[in-house]
């Protein structure tokens, strides 16, 4: 072996693979986005469902919880959560929520919301299950 | 110390390990809370405490990545920073903003943060790892631009060194990446999507650009080993970096409502990433093995050699564990997943910033090297901060495995509380090695204070 | 070269056996067959679990087509090789002929995986139609960059031999484009049986 190995070259192969692998990716990506409509349920998300998402978002739910997988891994996955408890308890179990929490337990907080925002949050819960995550979580606990 | 301006990176890493010190806190908080479910509650709720501990990792690993641009690049072109004062003036802005955000976080209910901060306007807010108020996010884009301008043109006025041009490629992706926190669409796939555009490409890409021109810096400067010859490596291996870790942002793309050929795509690449890692770990002991001069700073040395080792363990084997489709199908969203995260981060971020900070903080303070009795307190604390990372990773491994047979494979699935409490156990054990953690921080920040004969200014 | 070191196996300045090209190179095209085998091997576990699908829809491919791209990434080679032994004998002007037939050759190859694309596509079938398509998608249009990445290659090779960079004295970056060119030649030899016509 000649052992040539010029920093030129190595920096060419350095642009080159770069370049390469991100057209590669960004072709990944367009064929996936002509895909998703079919799973991601887009059609389906009503001005209370996009109310929902926002909520999810300015309460933090995500600093607990997962969603599909995603978030912290301190209270259980919320993308199936209407399967486990329904519409009606799952609004019911964030209404009930004491506000000095439960002693010696994880505790949820109590955030004080109206009607139409838990029948919001729940919208918008449904409709993440509703979407086609590949069959995730395993079962129904999450 | 070559040059004048490269004094500006000292503010850098002082905030930096500060805040440093703010997260490990934190960090035992959260791991308080997992056990002791109702500590601090409602003051500081997890989500608080977790958002607090995520962001100030973040920032911290900003302050020492900028730190480290602004010592390194002046000596790699030649020539002095082209301005100071705005490095410092950035400083001031990024520092306030960074506190005046996680007193924000402390301070009112997120909720009550977002109506304040014009979330209204545009919606970025309550994403993980992305859940900065729309001002600091701002503040964020007008720093890293700042930075970039200035390093930029540094580099342009001096000389041109390949090490200096991974650092800026890797920095302009980095501000390039964060745009897409912009981007919030209602669709929740496509917001999860472009989410891990920016943190994905982030720690698997861009940043790994910084990680290997830092580690090649210093592999430079200690061992004294030809330029060329590093050099070669570093484009070696940030190649084989992205050429993994860009497609690998695929093993992302299995649950969330992505196509499924993404498990595929996702898994090959992905299995990959280790490669880059490994070869990280080989290139930085050869080039210690193959040193031509004793450096004085046997510390640096060390943190150099550590970074590589634990990012390959923490990213590199700790991801593969998880990342192939049909395992993640089982363990996604599992404390699996907090482990490797845990020792991916110290691995590869925390510790080469470590490794910067080791090895220009004394000559920034006018001597080659710290004293033997503060190196070794140094190194002490390495081998503290290392192995208490290595139990904390290995304790919510073994967490993880039990809540994935618990809540997910086995026969009769357990709701996630029920879970939880059979395997709090493994959350004690882990608290304590995050105890031993803080003790090794502090016994670093000591080493800082601890006089003795230096070697002398080179 | 393996001759001369098997006759004089004492004699020090005897050349070793030369790696053509840049070592750089041979990193990348590591990596690269890396990464095709393990999409190989997860096409063959995938096959495995789903033997009756992958035969059966194997048989809409079109193996006439695929069998000219071999025969046209073969002949692309082929040129290829001749372009770096006419550097070798410093034949200055067969070198950037040879690239240029060798890069029509690969564009030879574009055309020819576009129709048959146009086809498949045409018919409805995308990466999300079967594990089967997945596959098949993926493999060859992963390739199919490939290809594209070797043209821009032979492409930069032949602006330079233009220039007359190349000769015996310096084959350096004509080897290292050639082994490139190769690589891309082989996986397609891999590919083909193992996608169209294995069963």
């Amino acid at each position: 072996m000649s052992g040539a190995f010029t920093k030129s070259m190595a920096r060419n192969i350095f642009y080159g693979g770069t370049v390469f692998f991100f057209l590669l990716f960004l072709a990944l990506s367009f064929d996936t986005h002509s895909q998703l409509p079919k799973r991601d349920m887009r059609a389906n998300i009503t001005p209370q469902i996009a109310e929902g998402k926002k909520l999810w978002e300015v309460n933090n739910c995500i600093g607990c919880h997962t969603l599909m997988g995603e978030g912290a891994y301190f209270a259980p996955e919320l993308g199936n959560v209407v399967v486990r408890y329904g519409d009606e308890g799952t609004k019911a179990f964030i209404q009930a929520r004491p506000k000095d929490g439960i002693p010696g337990r994880r505790s949820m907080p109590q955030f004080n919301f109206t009607d139409e925002q838990l029948d919001a949050i729940v919208a918008f819960l449904k409709h993440v299950n509703s979407i086609n995550d590949a069959n995730w979580p395993p079962n129904d606990q999450g | 110390m070559q040059f004048k301006s490269q004094a500006v990176a000292k503010p850098y890493f002082i905030a930096a390990i500060g805040l440093f010190v703010g997260q490990i806190l934190f960090g035992l908080i959260l791991g308080l809370q997992y056990v002791l479910g109702d500590f601090l509650f409602p003051a500081i709720p997890f989500n608080v405490a977790r958002m607090v501990h995520t962001n100030l990792l973040i920032v911290w690993l900003l302050f020492g990545f900028m730190g480290g641009a602004y010592y390194m690049i002046p000596e790699e072109s030649e020539t002095e920073l082209f301005s100071p004062k705005l490095a410092l003036a950035l400083f001031w802005i990024f520092l306030v903003a960074g506190a005046l955000t996680i007193v924000g976080y402390l301070a009112v209910p997120y909720a009550t943060l977002a109506e304040l901060t014009g979330n209204n306007l545009l919606e970025t807010m309550g994403r993980e790892f992305l859940e900065q108020p729309l001002p600091t996010k701002l503040g964020i884009v007008v720093v890293a631009l700042g930075f970039l301008f200035n390093l930029t043109l540094t580099v342009l006025k001096g000389k041109k060194t390949s090490i200096s041009l991974v650092l800026l490629l890797g920095l302009w992706g980095l501000a390039v990446f964060f745009l897409f926190s912009f981007y919030n669409p209602v669709n929740v796939v496509l917001d999860k999507f472009f989410w891990w555009w920016t943190v994905h490409l982030w720690v698997e890409g861009v940043w790994e650009l910084i990680l290997g021109s830092f580690l090649a810096f210093v592999l430079i400067k200690t061992t004294g080993v030809d330029r060329e010859v590093i050099e070669k490596w570093l484009y070696v291996i940030v190649t084989l970096t992205l050429i993994t870790g860009i497609i690998g942002t695929g093993h992302h793309y299995f649950w969330i409502g992505t196509p499924e050929y993404w498990q595929w795509w996702g898994s090959i690449f992905s299995a990959l990433e280790p490669i880059p890692f490994f070869a990280m770990t080989v290139f930085a002991f050869n080039m210690v093995n193959r040193r031509r001069r004793e450096h004085p700073n046997k510390a640096a040395v060390l943190w150099a050699l550590g970074t590589g080792v634990m990012a390959f363990l923490g990213a590199g084997v700790w991801g593969f564990l998880h990342t192939l489709a049909p395992v993640n199908y089982y363990t996604h969203g599992t404390q699996i997943t907090a482990a490797h995260g845990h020792m991916a981060f110290y691995g590869a971020y925390a510790m080469v910033n470590l490794m910067m900070i080791s090895y220009a903080m004394p000559i920034l303070r006018g001597r080659a090297a710290n004293s033997n009795k503060s190196q070794v307190l140094e190194m002490w604390s390495f081998w503290l901060m290392t192995v208490a990372m290595v139990f904390i990773t290995l304790f919510l491994t073994a967490a993880g495995i039990l809540q994935v047979w618990l809540q997910r494979a086995s026969d009769t699935p357990l709701p996630f509380m029920v879970a939880q409490e059979k395997i709090a156990l493994f959350y004690w054990m882990r608290e304590w090695a995050g105890v031993a953690f803080l003790v090794g921080l502090v016994i670093y920040i000591l080493s800082f204070f601890v006089g003795g004969q230096e070697e002398k200014a080179a | 070269m393996c001759a001369m070191t098997a006759i004089a196996p004492t004699a020090p300045e005897t050349p070793a056996r030369r790696l053509p090209g840049d070592l750089a190179i041979w990193f990348f095209i590591l990596a690269e067959m890396l990464a095709f085998a393990v999409f190989f091997s997860a096409y063959a576990f995938a096959r495995a679990t789903h033997v009756a699908e992958f035969n059966l829809y194997q048989q809409t491919l079109d193996r006439n087509l695929g069998a000219l791209n071999t025969v046209l990434l073969i002949t692309g080679s082929w040129f290829v090789v001749l372009a770096v032994q006419a550097a070798h004998r410093d034949d200055r002007p067969a070198i950037p002929r040879n690239i240029l037939l060798g890069f029509l050759c690969g564009a030879g190859f574009l055309a020819v995986k576009v129709v048959e694309y146009a086809a498949k596509f045409g018919a409805g079938i995308s990466m999300s139609t079967n594990t089967f398509y997945m596959f098949y998608i993926s493999l060859t249009f992963f390739h199919f960059m490939h290809v594209i990445l070797g043209m821009v290659i032979l492409a930069i090779l032949w602006v330079q031999a233009r220039k007359g960079v190349y000769g015996s004295h310096d084959a350096h970056g004509l080897e290292s484009g050639a082994a490139y060119w190769h690589m891309v030649d082989l996986l397609w030899i891999v590919l083909f049986p193992l996608v169209y016509v294995m069963r």
